[in-house]
């Protein structure tokens, strides 16, 4: 359709004062209405409301406009809004511009009103200049595979799963480690209600390996993705654990013969297990798994030792297995890979790795365990003896610009839980302290359990140590400053544990990578919308859950896992998946196969065919329509033009770009 | 207390163009670390909050100030590198500005870097049998006085440094 014979209709939102209060509406309306093409310009209060949206579709029925300028918030809230209003009357979506005269003209210039009306008019022009040029698109449906890939066998990982598998889909779950379980599975306690993590997490645990549509993969890591929406193609590389997890009974009988100690990963070092063992006390599965860097046969590659082999009488171990890619179909991925704990060394003041009776509170959760490396008993590292006084210090690590600036959100909380275990294990002759800056109690039931804290006569000091000193026998001292008594307090204490705060896991870059999932400035992955679609990566398909996103608790983890399921059972329940026509499009005839759109295209979705022309081999490029995001790179970087975007065609551009630069005076001219 | 007078304020604050003041949410990590609290009450997070608040010219005209040992304790451990150090530095700096109450040690200490280009003068010496030296009878070389070209350079930086 030639650009000329076009009729827009242009519409201005007063956005209530948030833009009309800044902009001059009615001026902008009176520019516009002069402007070729333009035959008709209106504003409104609340364009995206139910009137506002009827006065958009009643005016293209009598006026036959064919093309709409909407100059109103950004097109990330509400484009797709309009875009169905304009569809009900029966145009087609992509004939919409939307001019951005919220957070790109009145917020940021809300001092300077009569410039800021200049720039929306100008903003106006060019919106209008390019609507001119849009052409109708369609959108494609493709078939998409009724089954997820879950990432993470965390709490977040786990109750995705489950969510997604009792709604009929075949689930694949990804679990690095020797078991799932995650974080929660080291915990003792849960706040605010004193749970035992482990009675609440155990049978979910169970319910995974018991579940027929949840392919249960441990040991394991994502090595590869390939594809799109719908249709992603996924390698797993399963690690050998030289043991048979069909035939393992998990009697343990194995570990009590190794002669091989190794540090207890699951227990943060603080005891040994050996190179044959079971991950956890809960382990699902329970199977033993070999640790080939430690295991004398493995190391030497020899027939030595060889105990576990002989003592086993399922014969389930088996020394010659092999790592196994196993290739998956999956129509979204869900990543819940969660993060790490801070390493409270970092902060050499504290003397954390310097002093034994400094330690971190995920520590401090493995020695408060029934089924940890003390049997529960709370006690000094440095003696073993049960400690007389107890510091907690908050914030290790976070509200910090050295290391990092966001609130962990779980360290109040988790020091308030600890402090009221060491109550209710030690009695009431412990003196227990709590240094803090703010304390954060904002959860559910949290203000409750900080009252339950101060009820347990639990000391509060509002002020952060500077340093920790120990004496020779490993008892530490340090001096406080407190906000409330404006006394510099002298502290002795047998135990100081650091409430070390949530980081993200160091592999998460990889993972980033490997997903095509972007992370925020934080490091954590980053959503599509921080309020809007908190659920999503950027990069549809792929979703996330819990604590890869951010720093989480439980209740925000499993809530966050419960959406995105829920996000993939909408999208995957048809069998089929609309894509948005913003794809690039290769005109075969200027490409001269240089690649340089397959060097850039971050979501692979270019492939170099070769073609015979006139009895010549040439090299074309093809758009994966599919696997293309329409983020432009290409076309931007090809040297022949021979790549268009449609939706943001050279024309398209370059005719918003001339009107920004040239003001179009005379009506109905171009 | 006083007024705040938030023109003093805003003299503080333009002479700390990289450190965030504003930024200190009072964890009072620099006052339990300070090495002049014990003795002297020094407490870095208050003179923060004061300034913050524009109580600048008490500050000025108290001896509290003066009281920093400048151990950069504070700077170090500051987790919003709001730099307790760096302010009192700047109220200092304003004290002298305005040619208020500034300790005669400091006065003293100027003058005699000025003078003799050290900052402690030379000692003399005194053995267990109580016999006294000084740097000519232990023929050691006579330290000559700084260059003039020293002194004006010495000068100059001060005025710079003050601004």
């Amino acid at each position: 359709m030639a650009a000329w014979m076009t009729k827009v209709g242009v519409y201005v939102c007063h956005c209530g004062l948030n833009i009309a209060g800044v902009v001059d509406v009615e001026k902008v309306v009176e520019y516009a209405k002069n402007l070729p093409d333009v035959a008709i310009a209106k504003h409104y209060t609340y364009v995206c409301s139910e009137p506002g949206q009827r006065m958009i579709q009643e005016d293209i029925q009598e006026h036959g406009l064919d093309r709409i300028v909407i100059a109103t918030c950004s097109p990330q809230m509400h484009e797709e809004t309009f875009r169905k209003t304009i569809a009900e009357a029966e145009l087609n979506p992509y004939l919409l511009e939307i001019v951005n005269l919220r957070e790109q003209c009145s917020w940021p210039h809300s001092e300077e009103p009569g410039k800021a009306t200049e720039k929306a008019k100008e903003l106006v022009r060019m919106g209008i200049a390019r609507v001119r040029l849009l052409e109708p698109l369609e959108r494609r449906k493709v078939s998409a595979e009724k089954s997820v890939l879950v990432v993470g066998g965390g709490i977040a990982g786990i109750q995705a799963s489950l969510d997604l598998a009792d709604a009929g889909l075949k689930v694949y779950l990804v679990e690095k480690a020797p078991s799932i379980g995650g974080r929660m599975a080291q915990l003792d306690k849960t706040f605010p209600t004193l749970d035992c993590s482990a009675c609440i997490l155990t049978p979910k645990m169970v319910d995974i390996a018991k579940h027929p549509n949840i392919k249960l993969l441990t040991n394991a890591e994502v090595t590869n993705v390939k594809g799109f929406v719908g249709n992603y193609e996924v390698s797993v590389l399963k690690k050998p654990g030289y043991v048979d997890g069909d035939r393992c009974v998990g009697c343990e009988l194995c570990t009590k013969v190794c002669p091989v100690k190794v540090p207890d990963k699951f227990n943060e070092g603080l005891s040994q297990t050996r190179a044959i063992s079971i991950y956890s006390p809960h382990a699902v599965p329970k199977v033993a798994i070999i640790n080939p860097n430690y295991c004398l046969r493995l190391k030497c590659d020899k027939d030595v030792c060889g105990k576990c082999l002989e003592m086993c009488e399922a014969k389930a171990i088996n020394f010659e297995q092999q790592p196994e890619t196993i290739q998956l179909k999956v129509g979204a991925i869900v990543i819940a890979v969660g993060s790490e704990v801070f390493d409270a060394s970092k902060m050499p003041e504290f003397g954390y790795g310097r002093f034994q009776n400094v330690i971190s509170n995920i520590e401090f959760e493995r020695i408060s365990d029934a089924s940890g490396p003390t049997g529960g008993k709370i006690h000094c590292p440095k003696n073993g003896e049960p400690p007389k006084t107890i510091v907690f210090i908050q914030c290790i690590g976070s509200r910090d610009k050295r290391f990092h600036e966001y609130c962990c959100r779980v360290g109040c909380m988790v020091s308030l839980k600890q402090a009221i275990l060491a109550r209710e294990k030690l009695g009431k002759n412990v003196n227990i302290y709590v240094c803090f800056n703010d304390l954060r109690a904002f959860g559910k039931g949290y203000e409750e359990f900080y009252r339950r804290a101060r009820d347990l006569d639990i000391n509060f000091v509002a002020g952060l140590p500077s340093e920790i000193r120990s004496t020779a026998d490993g008892s530490l001292y340090f001096d406080v400053y407190d906000r409330g008594t404006n006394k510099l307090l002298e502290m002795h204490s047998d135990l100081v544990v650091l409430a070390n705060g949530l980081v993200p896991s160091s592999d998460l870059g990889k993972i980033s990578e490997l997903f095509h999932a972007s992370r925020s400035t934080d490091d954590f992955l980053l959503e599509a919308h921080p309020k809007l679609r908190p659920l999503e990566s950027p990069t549809a398909g792929i979703f996330l859950a819990g604590a890869c996103q951010g720093p989480k608790d439980i209740p925000d983890s499993v809530a966050q896992a419960s959406g995105a399921a829920a996000k993939i059972i909408g999208l995957l329940s048809s069998g089929e998946i609309e894509l948005e026509p913003l794809k690039a499009v290769v005109d075969k005839d200027l490409c001269s196969g240089c690649r340089m759109c397959e060097f850039v295209c971050p979501y692979v979705a270019i492939e170099m065919k070769t073609e015979i022309v006139d009895g010549i081999e040439r090299l074309r490029a093809e758009v994966v329509e599919a696997m293309c995001q329409g983020c432009g790179l290409c076309g931007s970087a090809c040297p022949a033009s021979a790549i268009k975007l449609q939706h943001y065609t050279d024309e398209q551009v370059l005719a918003q770009v001339h009107a920004a630069l040239v003001e179009t005076k005379v009506k109905g001219g171009r | 207390m006083a007024k705040p007078n938030l023109e003093s304020r805003g003299k503080i604050l333009a002479k700390l163009s990289e450190i965030e003041l504003v930024n200190c949410f009072q964890c009072l990590k620099c006052t339990s670390g300070c090495t002049s609290l014990k003795l002297l009450e020094l407490k870095p997070h208050e003179i923060i909050k004061l300034v913050n608040l524009g109580f600048v010219d008490e500050l000025a005209s108290s001896d509290i100030i003066w009281t920093c040992a400048t151990c950069l304790k504070c700077v170090q451990r500051c987790p919003q590198k709001a730099s307790p150090y760096h302010v009192i530095i700047a109220l200092r700096n304003l004290t002298a500005e305005r040619e208020a109450k500034v300790p005669e040690e400091y006065l003293k200490a100027v003058s005699q870097i000025l003078e003799t280009g050290l900052a402690e003068t030379t000692q003399k010496v005194v053995t267990k049998k109580m016999e006294t030296f000084d740097r000519e009878s232990l023929k050691l070389p006579k330290i000559n006085p700084p260059k003039e070209s020293f002194q004006s350079t010495f000068l100059k930086i001060l005025e710079e440094k003050g601004e």
